[in-house]
């Protein structure tokens, strides 16, 4: 074994063991010394890869295609980077060029069907995926992909029996999980979606995505909630001036639309697993939480209150003014939630 | 000169407030030298001085200087009580006055061995170059609790001062870059640093500054001189380690009385930085036994091509040397989750690992083993089992009195002053050892660019450690995510409730 060659097993058993950053000091070392070796580029660009830094693995992949254009790996990597950059069509480019290089390598039909759904082309994403499970039924990463392509295409069966052949082929990918929660999200199902995700995030808790897609499913739910609230006060505003009601009705109504919101939201909380409780707690102590209920709750009180106090001769004057409250409510509750969703 | 007979003074722009908080901070003479060589002709001082001296005189040009023959009876005055120290004081600052820096030095250093806290001798220190001083005389010392500057007349920042809000280096007249401003001469400064030893930390005993006895870090056995009282601070941690650790393996009596078995190690888990190895040092010096520490990279070296027989020889050093602590630090690199790698070469050193560490054979009598990992999730779980690394111990980012000891560490080397430790160690809470180090590094730098700046080298302050704290964020958040994660959905078994616990104390989940 050559020298090189050494360092190349030592950078790539350091890769096999997630030191991104020690493998990038020793494979610059060696791409310093030895700008001509591919293999060594190629390595780099993984280590680039695994530590997010995208460009610098497109760079580095697209030197090695440079180097060695006939070998398909460099392709993948610049292919894998660039997806990264959201630069899908490159990263499609990229990923055929590999697939054309080595039309027999599942890898290379799984990077076209990647790239393809990142660029929307779902006809293409089908068709590679397909070829990715004939030439390789019994791993896990292909009907993987072949999930997420059929969820992207709105085929949620299809989706979910990939999602779970790859469970059965690989119990712990925590990926084929996620993505089953995805599923259940699409049929409006939060409980199992969240019985899903955290799953996902038991198995790889390192993996943040399965535990923000958690927090975002309770926030929707929370939202949801406000929704159902305002909407229900909005209807109860009416009651006084088309039913002619008095105060006590009214405030009847009032308390029983508090409770139901707050017994609906508990029981849907009490029917979730205690991890996600936990996260409920954390999400509702949450400043853009509280702020969103807050909003909410003092729209409808002004709304409620303006109603309930003026004399029942100007009601229709003061209508107007507790309906827009109540919207207004709505809709800033609705804003403050969907920043706190965009910053997760 | 004020109505009451004292000379006031305006804090000029030119001078470094550091310069001011270093001398404050009981100076000993070989800094106020520094001080008097270093300030830059038509420098004033640095601080308004206050001071009734009747035996000044005033020269044809303004200045004032103290009669000889009075000079000469106070000297007398002083050989005749060296321990009186007012006395030396007021000669000191005549003699300031006159131009005799040297002998003045000497008299305040006098003073200041005797009585380390006198205000005056310290005020007398903060004059870097008395001549041209005017009629300046001692005043009110700086505030040592803080090392802060006083806070300029107006309220406003005081000018030249780190956080003040005038841009360094635009006010010293002999700022390099200034034409025609005389060069400034570095060397000689350094070589003056070099020597400069004024008490570094407010309140704190000098001794402390000392760093701990260094361990080895090299693959051979070495035998650790750390011990536990080594690591300031983290009782709770010392008490667990004690717990399960040290107590069994100091007893062996009553170990075999309670029937505790020693089989198995210990696995130190936290965020990065925060001192596992350290620790892991000073468990094998509190033992008294040898050191061999491996990291991942000494194993890589070895893994390639023949990883079963190199970990099989790591073990037979260790037991040729026992009593000997093998310390895998990185275990989750060295052990990781089999299921997670692609290499079979790697998959087959975790095996031969865990074929050393069950020792069908006894041969691990007397070898003890330590782990440590930022990672403990993806240790391969055969590796935790009973008999493996079977006990944990969360190292959590350094307390309060840990962090003192940190910042006194990485401080020890450095010319600094005035620095209030224990504010700085409630300013960084949450920080981990390691960004501790940045921050005494960045403080550094704001020192040495604002000396270049203002053509005269001054010592790291109170101001500089804040200003770099509030500069460098803590480096835990990603560990801290991760880690929540882990305790709320991988808590299985309650393997990481004192970590849960701990996030649950800080409102983390």
């Amino acid at each position: 074994m050559t020298e090189l060659a050494q360092e190349l097993a030592r950078a790539d058993a350091m890769l096999d063991m997630k030191r991104y950053d020690q493998a990038c000091g020793l494979l610059a070392r060696l791409v310093a010394a030895q700008p001509e070796s591919a293999r060594a580029w190629c390595l780099l660009a993984r280590a680039h890869l695994g530590a997010a830094r995208h460009q610098q693995a497109v760079d580095a992949a697209n030197r090695a295609v440079s180097l060695d254009p006939s070998d398909e790996w460099p392709h993948r990597l610049a292919s894998n980077a660039l997806l990264h950059t959201d630069n899908y069509p490159e990263a499609l480019r990229a990923g055929m060029e590999a697939r054309r290089l080595a039309p027999g390598h599942w890898q290379a039909h799984i990077c076209v069907a990647q790239a393809a759904l990142g660029a929307r082309r779902l006809d293409i994403a089908t068709a590679a995926a397909g070829r990715a499970r004939a030439l390789a039924p019994n791993e896990p990463d292909v009907h993987f992909l072949s999930g997420k392509v059929s969820l992207a295409a709105g085929n949620l069966d299809a989706a979910r029996a990939h999602q779970e052949r790859a469970l059965a082929l690989d119990p712990a990918h925590s990926g084929a999980m996620n993505e089953l929660g995805r599923i259940r999200l699409r049929r409006h199902d939060t409980r199992g979606a969240v019985r899903h995700f955290i799953r996902a995030a038991r198995v790889s808790p390192a993996e943040s995505v399965y535990s923000r897609n958690i927090d975002v499913v309770i926030v929707r739910t929370v939202s949801r909630m406000i929704y159902i609230f305002t909407l229900a006060a909005l209807l109860l505003i009416w009651i006084p001036v088309v039913a002619h009601l008095g105060r006590f009705p009214f405030a009847i109504g009032l308390t029983a639309l508090g409770v139901l919101a707050v017994t609906s939201f508990a029981w849907m909380v009490f029917r979730l697993p205690p991890e996600a409780r936990l996260l409920v707690r954390r999400t509702l102590r949450g400043r853009r939480t509280a702020a969103a209920l807050a909003v909410a709750v003092g729209g409808v009180a002004v709304a409620f209150v303006s109603v309930a106090l003026v004399p029942a001769d100007e009601l229709p004057q003061i209508l107007p003014v507790a309906v827009i409250a109540t919207i207004g409510a709505r809709l800033g509750a609705f804003a403050i939630l969907r920043g706190a969703i965009s910053k997760r | 000169m004020t109505d009451s007979g004292h000379i006031g003074q305006e804090v000029p722009d030119n001078v470094s407030r550091g310069q001011g908080i270093a001398c404050a901070a009981v100076g000993l003479p070989i800094y106020l030298e520094m001080c008097a060589r270093m300030a830059p002709a038509g420098s004033p001082a640095p601080y308004c001085l206050t001071l009734s001296l009747p035996l000044i005189l005033t020269r044809p040009d303004g200045r004032m200087e103290p009669d000889l023959t009075v000079l000469a009876s106070l000297r007398k005055a002083v050989e005749a009580m060296p321990d009186d120290v007012p006395l030396r004081v007021h000669l000191a600052a005549l003699l300031l006055r006159g131009g005799q820096r040297d002998e003045a030095i000497r008299h305040v250093g006098a003073v200041l061995q005797r009585d380390p806290g006198n205000t005056e001798a310290l005020a007398l220190l903060q004059q870097p170059s008395a001549p041209d001083t005017g009629a300046g005389v001692p005043g009110p010392a700086m505030p040592q609790e803080t090392g802060r500057p006083p806070a300029a007349p107006d309220g406003q920042h005081t000018p030249g001062a780190p956080g003040g809000a005038q841009p360094p280096g635009r006010n010293g007249p002999n700022a390099p870059g200034r034409p025609g401003a005389p060069e400034f001469d570095w060397s000689q400064a350094e070589s003056e640093l070099r020597d400069v030893l004024p008490p570094m930390f407010v309140g704190g005993d000098e001794s402390e500054a000392k760093a701990p006895a260094e361990a080895v870090d090299s693959f051979d056995a070495e035998r650790s001189t750390l011990k536990l009282a080594d690591v300031a601070g983290m009782t709770q941690v010392k008490e667990r380690l004690e717990a399960a650790f040290l107590a069994p393996m100091r007893n062996p009596e009553l170990r075999k009385l309670y029937g505790k078995n020693l089989r198995g190690g210990l696995l130190l888990y936290g965020p990065p930085g925060c001192g596992k190895t350290f620790i892991a040092r000073a468990v094998a010096g509190e033992l008294g036994a040898r050191f061999m520490a491996v990291s991942f990279a000494d194993i890589i070296d070895m893994f390639v091509g023949q990883s079963e027989r190199n970990i099989h020889e790591l073990f037979e050093v260790a037991r040729r040397n026992a009593p000997c602590v093998l310390f895998l630090d990185e275990v989750d690199a060295i052990g990781q989750k089999r299921s997670q790698l692609r290499n079979t070469p790697m998959r087959s050193a975790v095996n031969q690992l865990l074929l050393e560490l069950d020792d069908v054979d006894g041969g691990n009598d007397g070898v003890f083993l330590l782990a440590a990992t930022n990672h403990p999730w993806d240790v391969d779980s055969a590796l935790r089992r009973p008999g493996r690394f079977d006990r944990t111990l969360l190292v959590l980012p350094p307390d309060g009195t840990a962090r003192e000891a940190v910042f006194r560490y990485h401080l020890r080397e450095r010319p600094v002053a005035g620095v209030n430790l224990a504010r700085l160690a409630k300013l960084t809470d949450g920080y981990s050892g390691a960004d501790i180090a940045h921050i005494c590094e960045t403080a550094s730098e704001r020192a040495l660019m604002d000396s270049i700046h203002r053509g005269e080298a001054r010592m790291i302050g109170q101001p500089d450690l804040e200003a770099a704290s509030a500069e460098v964020k803590p480096s835990l958040g990603a560990w801290f995510e991760t880690a929540r994660n882990v305790a709320l959905f991988a808590n299985e078994g309650g393997a990481y409730d004192d970590l849960a616990s701990y996030l649950k104390k800080r409102r983390l989940i």
